[in-house]
């Protein structure tokens, strides 16, 4: 497989459809390249055929939150931290890195990583954020590949990163989530080897580094090979990937170029135009002014 | 056919129908015709003795009459091929029109033998027919537009001058010109050029005439300004005319100093309908014929502003300045009167919102921010003017709504931003965090937590149900193997809230209690479904639950941030605390502190008690007086209610309040708990009730409410303050005594006394509920939606009952209560036992100072944590937060009666909370629905209570007599501790949407500026 300059992704919205089903082209997918740099921090809208479910099963540690009195509004805390995460993801503009919340729950995010030069070049790594539940205040956050790429700090096995060395105890208001996104393209082009989490590829990354890259590119071509598999976890909101098809694509990227982000439509017709009259770099009102009427 | 009719104003369909109808007479013919005509005109023309009989006179008008019609019933002659020529050739009559001047010597004629107004109203409408039906260009042949201008300069000639009974015809013709000239821009032209000689002193006559009916009622004044504004419109891209208008007529100063005389004939009281009214709406001034008059004008100005060249536009823009709002708005906004300064502020407000041009807006902004009137500017002046206790709080709150809803930089600048700025209301050490984002809600956290202990469903938790939700919420994809095995599902609140919600709505018509699951309370309507069915059904249900609507509160929050910060996207600085510096802000100014307004009226300004003693005794001298006069009539009108009161032992206490008010300010003001609720917040309700509804005569009659005292503040009793000062210390102790005993009887009454949820307050009402005799039927929809929320989802009109304000069930109350009294046979007939009624009583009292205790407590809490610790998260993100709850927080907490750089330790006045009150009730008024619905479920559990307590009181004070007057204290009293719970209902439903607005603010992604093109 080799590398299409017209990568597309889309969200796999459309998950009811059978899923053997070709990934070609598809009517209704969602045009969530144009979402993702963009992204509303809205909670996904909520199909009308999801069956409600009856029942809680387990019995999870309480979420408190900090006062106690309020745990009602607990809920909201998390979530809307975890909304301000993504905000900040956004943000940073991170290069090559696009995530998108699930549509299940909150904590878990799916990404993917494009690798532009270096060892890793033309790698197209999709992965999943795991938070846990206490966030803020528990463990760092699960980077998980989805196909163990070949790397020293990735789990061969489990395909998870090795966040935890970056991220010894991870500090509320210290530490986010970008944070781990931006650790993780990090490792791809600076390649470290202590404490491997696959030590075959840190000794061959050290003693033999020709063999080294011809592993990382059998595992390139590996993850690029099945980069239009259907998600690994089924969710509306999981990132799934089909090859060029102008006839579903090309709108959706005009889009994606001409966005041009407003604030949602309100059935107030209200006046929205923001008035100034201060000269930049002032702080004085009505500076910008050059004849004051002489009163 | 006549002369007359075809000539009535109100006739203009029957030129049509004219003489010889042209359009089918052949030109040839018609050409006949007029030359036939003519030749008997010139024929009388050509006589040359200056005796010219009545007879020469009507055979002239009776042939111009004929010729002018077929003139102007002409059409052009056709286009000969190959001719570029864009005008096309005159028709065969103009062209005899033209070469023979017939115009010049007809008019020549009528002016030599002496032009009498019945002739020169004839020839106005002769030419306005003209003008206004020629189908050819007629104006721009100087033969029929030199006529004009010489019939024209007649008018204006100042011995002739015009009749007022022409008035109409000219200015009529005046239009149809300027119609015709703004269709033939070169009309303008040769209008302007015109050599003066012809047409009088000034260079566009037709201009002068206009102007002098600028201002006129109806439709002479409607048809003047239309025509002046297609002047302007058609002089916009003229230099030249522009110049002369700016520079050689009146137009400017006329326009501007014509609002000011308009504006003096404004009523300087509004009269106000209903309590809540605030600011002017439209059908409010539509029967105010004067207001009319100056919204017209005004209209006209914002007009003229929009269409006209650059260089009137800023001329007339500094009249309006210079010659409108200093001189006539700045003093109008400091009258003395409170009535006054009411209409002058209701005035400005609406002003404002009628300007749709932003530069006569700014020239307002400009006049409110930046001009002084005695030291302060408007604003600050304004600012004072929201701690006050009257409607001119609401007045002037409406009109900082209308200005934050400006989104402007300039206004937020002066109102918040500049307090700010430096950053002294935060350590240097935690600065850095000011630009923190608030990642996980701590903000939101801190308001939710200040809500009132009675207004927490959660206060009574089933254990079980607490692990429930704990489950839905901690099943966690902790680990991606659980991930790939387990079902997912939907873990967040708001879908969570929809799939408890779809399940308990299935389970049948359970009515949801106040002490359903905290489930019910968290779930709204899902924020991106608003048009689901679902969403329907549970917007309704939501109105019936306490703590209702946050996931609607976190939707507004999120349309108002984006909205804001979308219209702030041009502002010079995104104020983020890096841009512009803290270091190179600029201290803000002080407060202002001799504001004379303010030393007038110190019950309403809280600045007094605090800045006061720094001011000089001789120039406070006067001011003292003037307070002490209305503190002794508002005493006046108060003696006789009670205050409560919250002691340090918490216990309740109620006081008689009279003369001592201003005292037992400054003595609350160390004390950690200040009264429950502001004494003269609920007065001015209780009071306006009582003039409101017919029924409350007794209560006036009585004396113990003096509307008239109150407002115009003129019993001259200007010694009272003294007294009333010394007094005040007596009654102080008075009150601590009443205050331990009431502790006592609290004490003994918690006893026997359950006070758990609704039960109380249903028994008490289904007993009273026997001796209520008509009013049943109007409480009763309401009384339903409570108990049965279900049938309301499927029945309308108890839905719009349901959507009833609070407010209007308070006069309900108050309404239905003199009826019963006014019938004393009946209530003697069914009244209840006193025992059981002062039982009643007492419970109900017990029921309601707990909610009210709760309230007050947790004033205190937001008053110290708004000002200490909220202040820098709040206030930071002013540029968005600020026009979005600007009108909410801001304006209280950043109001000069309380510098940011001042410690914030020292503490509020008594006086200072009531404008978060009358805020509240103000946005109450304006609020979603979903506030009012929830406030109004809140307040159904005192009110049944307090019904019955409306109805016992009455009946009490009908049925004994003697009892009227305790009758009247009781029922202030209810009518305060309404208030205090409405206002804990509503300072928590407030509370919510701060914690919104804060979590919103954390997922807020700014947009990028604008680039020039746009706007």
């Amino acid at each position: 497989m080799n590398l299409n300059p017209f990568w597309s992704m889309s969200a796999n919205s459309s998950r009811k459809r059978v899923d053997n089903e070709e990934q070609s082209g598809h009517g209704e997918q969602r045009a969530s390249p144009s979402r993702l740099p963009f992204g509303k921090k809205q909670l996904p809208p909520i199909p009308k055929t999801v069956a409600p479910i009856t029942k809680p099963m387990s019995t999870g540690p309480p979420v408190q939150s900090t006062n106690g009195t309020h745990a009602s509004y607990g809920p909201f805390y998390l979530e809307y931290s975890l909304l301000a995460e993504f905000t900040l993801v956004i943000k940073q503009k991170l290069p090559g890195i696009y995530v998108q919340p699930s549509y299940k729950s909150a904590l878990m995010w799916f990404g993917v990583i494009f690798i532009r030069h270096g060892l890793y070049q033309d790698g197209v790594f999709k992965f999943t954020v795991y938070i846990p539940d206490n966030y803020p205040d528990g463990d760092c956050p699960k980077l998980v590949f989805d196909i163990p790429v070949f790397h020293p700090l990735v789990d061969p096995v489990t395909g998870e990163l090795d966040v935890r060395r970056a991220f010894a105890k991870w500090r509320r208001n210290h530490n986010h989530i970008w944070q781990v996104l931006m650790y993780a393209r990090t490792v791809f082009y600076k390649i470290n080897t202590t404490d491997p989490l696959n030590p075959e590829a840190a000794v061959l990354y050290e003693k033999d580094v020709q063999l080294f890259k011809s592993k990382v590119v059998d595992s390139v071509k590996l993850c690029n090979s099945h980069l239009f598999d259907q998600p690994k976890i089924d969710d509306p909101y999981a990132i799934s990937f089909s090859p060029w098809n102008p006839a579903v694509h090309e709108e959706a990227k005009e889009r994606m170029f001409a966005f041009k982000r407003r604030p949602e439509d309100h059935h107030k017709g209200t006046q929205v135009s923001g008035l100034s009259w201060v000269k930049p770099g002032s702080t004085q009102p009505f500076s910008k002014d050059d004849n004051p009427p002489q009163s | 056919m006549s002369w007359l009719s075809r000539l009535n104003p109100g006739n203009r369909s029957g030129r049509s129908a004219a003489p010889s109808n042209p359009c089918t007479a052949d030109p040839e013919t018609c050409l006949m015709v007029f030359e036939n005509h003519w030749r008997q005109v010139s024929w009388v023309l050509e006589q040359h003795d200056s005796l010219s009989s009545s007879d020469d006179l009507i055979a002239v008008r009776n042939h111009t009459d004929q010729l002018l019609c077929l003139l102007a019933e002409e059409l052009p002659a056709e286009v000969p091929e190959g001719s570029s020529a864009s005008v096309p050739p005159m028709g065969p009559i103009l062209k005899l029109v033209v070469t023979k001047s017939i115009l010049e010597r007809l008019l020549q004629w009528h002016l030599r033998r002496g032009l009498d107004p019945d002739s020169q109203g004839a020839l106005l409408k002769l030419f306005e027919m003209l003008i206004g039906q020629s189908q050819q260009p007629l104006l721009q042949h100087t033969a029929i537009l030199h006529p004009l201008l010489r019939l024209l300069g007649a008018c204006a000639d100042s011995e002739l001058g015009c009749p007022s009974a022409l008035e109409n015809s000219l200015v009529l013709l005046l239009n149809q010109v300027c119609v015709s000239m703004a269709r033939q821009p070169v009309v303008l032209e040769m209008l302007f050029r015109a050599a003066p000689a012809q047409q009088g002193s000034t260079n566009l006559l037709i201009f002068s005439l206009l102007v002098p009916f600028i201002h006129r009622d109806g439709a002479i004044g409607q048809q003047a300004r239309d025509a002046l504004l297609l002047v302007m419109s058609a002089s916009a891209s003229n230099e030249s005319v522009a110049q002369y208008i700016a520079e050689n007529s009146y137009f400017c100063p006329v326009l501007a100093t014509g609002l000011s005389a308009l504006y003096s004939s404004l009523p300087r009281k509004i009269e106000v309908r209903g309590d809540d009214w605030h600011a002017l709406r439209r059908e409010d001034w539509m029967s105010v014929s004067s207001l009319v008059l100056f919204m017209n004008s005004f209209e006209f100005c914002n007009a003229v502003v929009q269409v006209t060249h650059p260089v009137v536009r800023s001329q007339l823009l500094d009249y309006l300045h210079n010659g409108f709002l200093v001189p006539v708005m700045g003093p109008a906004l400091h009258k003395s009167s409170v009535d006054e300064m009411i209409a002058s502020t209701a005035y400005l407000d609406l002003f404002l919102r009628s300007v749709t041009e932003t530069s006569l807006l700014k020239t307002f902004l400009r006049f409110i921010l930046m001009h002084r009137h005695d030291n302060d500017t408007i604003l600050d002046t304004l600012m004072t003017r929201i701690s006050s206790n009257s409607r001119l709080c609401m007045v002037s709150l409406s009109l900082f709504r209308t200005l934050l809803s400006l989104n402007c930089e300039d206004v937020m600048l002066q109102l918040v931003i500049r307090y700010l700025l430096p950053c002294t209301h935060v350590m240097l050490s935690q600065r850095r965090a000011i630009r923190e984002t608030d990642l996980y809600g701590k903000s939101a956290n801190k308001f939710l937590s200040l809500i009132p202990e009675c207004c927490r469903v959660n206060a009574t938790p089933s254990a079980a149900r607490d692990e429930d939700r704990e489950a839905f919420w901690g099943k966690m994809l902790s680990s991606p193997t659980t991930e790939f095995q387990a079902p997912a599902r939907p873990n967040t609140p708001s879908r969570l809230s929809f799939f408890i919600r779809q399940q308990s709505s299935g389970g049948g018509p359970s009515s949801p209690t106040r002490m359903e699951p905290l489930h019910l309370g968290l779930s709204g309507p899902h924020p991106l479904s608003p048009d689901s069915p679902i969403h329907q059904q549970h917007t309704r249900t939501d109105c019936l639950d306490w703590d209702s609507g946050y996931l609607e509160y976190l939707k507004d929050a999120r349309w108002g941030i984006e909205r804001c910060s979308w219209a702030c996207r041009d502002w010079s600085a995104p104020y983020d605390g890096e841009n512009p510096s803290p270091n190179t802000a600029s201290l803000p100014p002080p407060p202002p502190t001799s504001n004379p307004s303010m030393a007038m009226f110190p019950e309403h300004f809280s600045l007094q008690q605090g800045g006061g003693a720094n001011t000089p005794r001789v120039q406070q001298r006067a001011a003292i007086v003037a307070a002490a006069r209305s503190e002794w009539s508002s005493s006046e009108r108060d003696s006789g209610e009670w205050d409560v009161t919250i002691g340090k032992n918490n216990c309740i206490s109620l006081t008689p309040r009279s003369k001592k008010r201003s005292l037992q300010q400054e003595e609350l003001l160390p004390k950690p708990l200040p009264p429950l609720v502001t004494s003269s917040s609920v007065t001015s309700l209780s009071s306006s009730h009582a003039i409101s509804s017919p029924p409350c005569q007794i209560t006036t009659s009585a004396g113990t409410l003096s509307y008239q005292a109150m407002y115009n503040g003129t019993v001259s009793q200007g010694d009272g303050c003294l007294d009333s000062r010394d007094r005040g210390l007596e009654v102080k102790k008075v009150k601590r005594d009443l205050g331990e005993q009431q502790y006592l009887d609290e004490n003994a009454n918690q006893n026997g006394t359950m006070v758990s949820g609704s039960t109380l307050p249903n028994n008490v009402f289904s007993n009273s509920k026997i001796t209520i005799t008509q009013p049943a039927a109007e409480t009763k929809p309401l009384m339903r939606n409570i108990s049965e929320p279900h049938s309301t989802s499927t029945d309308l009109p108890e839905t719009n009952q349901l959507q009833q304000s609070v407010e209007s069930i308070i006069e309900e109350l108050l309404e239905q209560a003199p009826e019963d009294h006014q019938q004393p046979g009946d209530s003697n007939g069914q009244g209840i036992s006193i025992e059981a009624f002062t039982k009643e009583l007492r419970e109900l009292e017990d029921q309601v100072n707990k909610h009210s205790r709760a309230a007050c407590q947790t004033e205190d809490i937001v008053r110290e944590s708004l000002s200490a610790e909220l202040q820098e998260e709040v206030v930071m993100e002013a540029k968005l937060a600020g026009k979005v709850m600007g009108d909410e927080a801001l304006a209280g907490i950043f109001s000069p009666a309380q510098p940011l750089n001042q410690p914030v330790s020292q503490p509020y006045t008594v006086k200072s909370r009531k404008s978060s009150f009358g805020d509240l009730i103000l946005r109450h008024t304006n609020s979603p629905t979903r506030a009012r619905h929830a406030a109004q479920l809140a307040f159904a559990h005192v009110r049944d209570g307090s019904q019955s307590l409306h109805s016992a009181l009455f009946r009490g004070g009908g049925g004994s007599g003697g009892g009227g007057a305790s009758g009247l204290e009781r029922q202030a009293e209810a009518l305060r501790v309404k208030n205090a719970v409405y206002s804990a209902v509503i300072f928590c439903e407030f509370l919510k949407e701060l914690a919104a607005l804060a979590q919103e603010h954390a997922v807020t992604l700014p947009f990028p500026q604008s680039e020039e093109a746009e706007e």
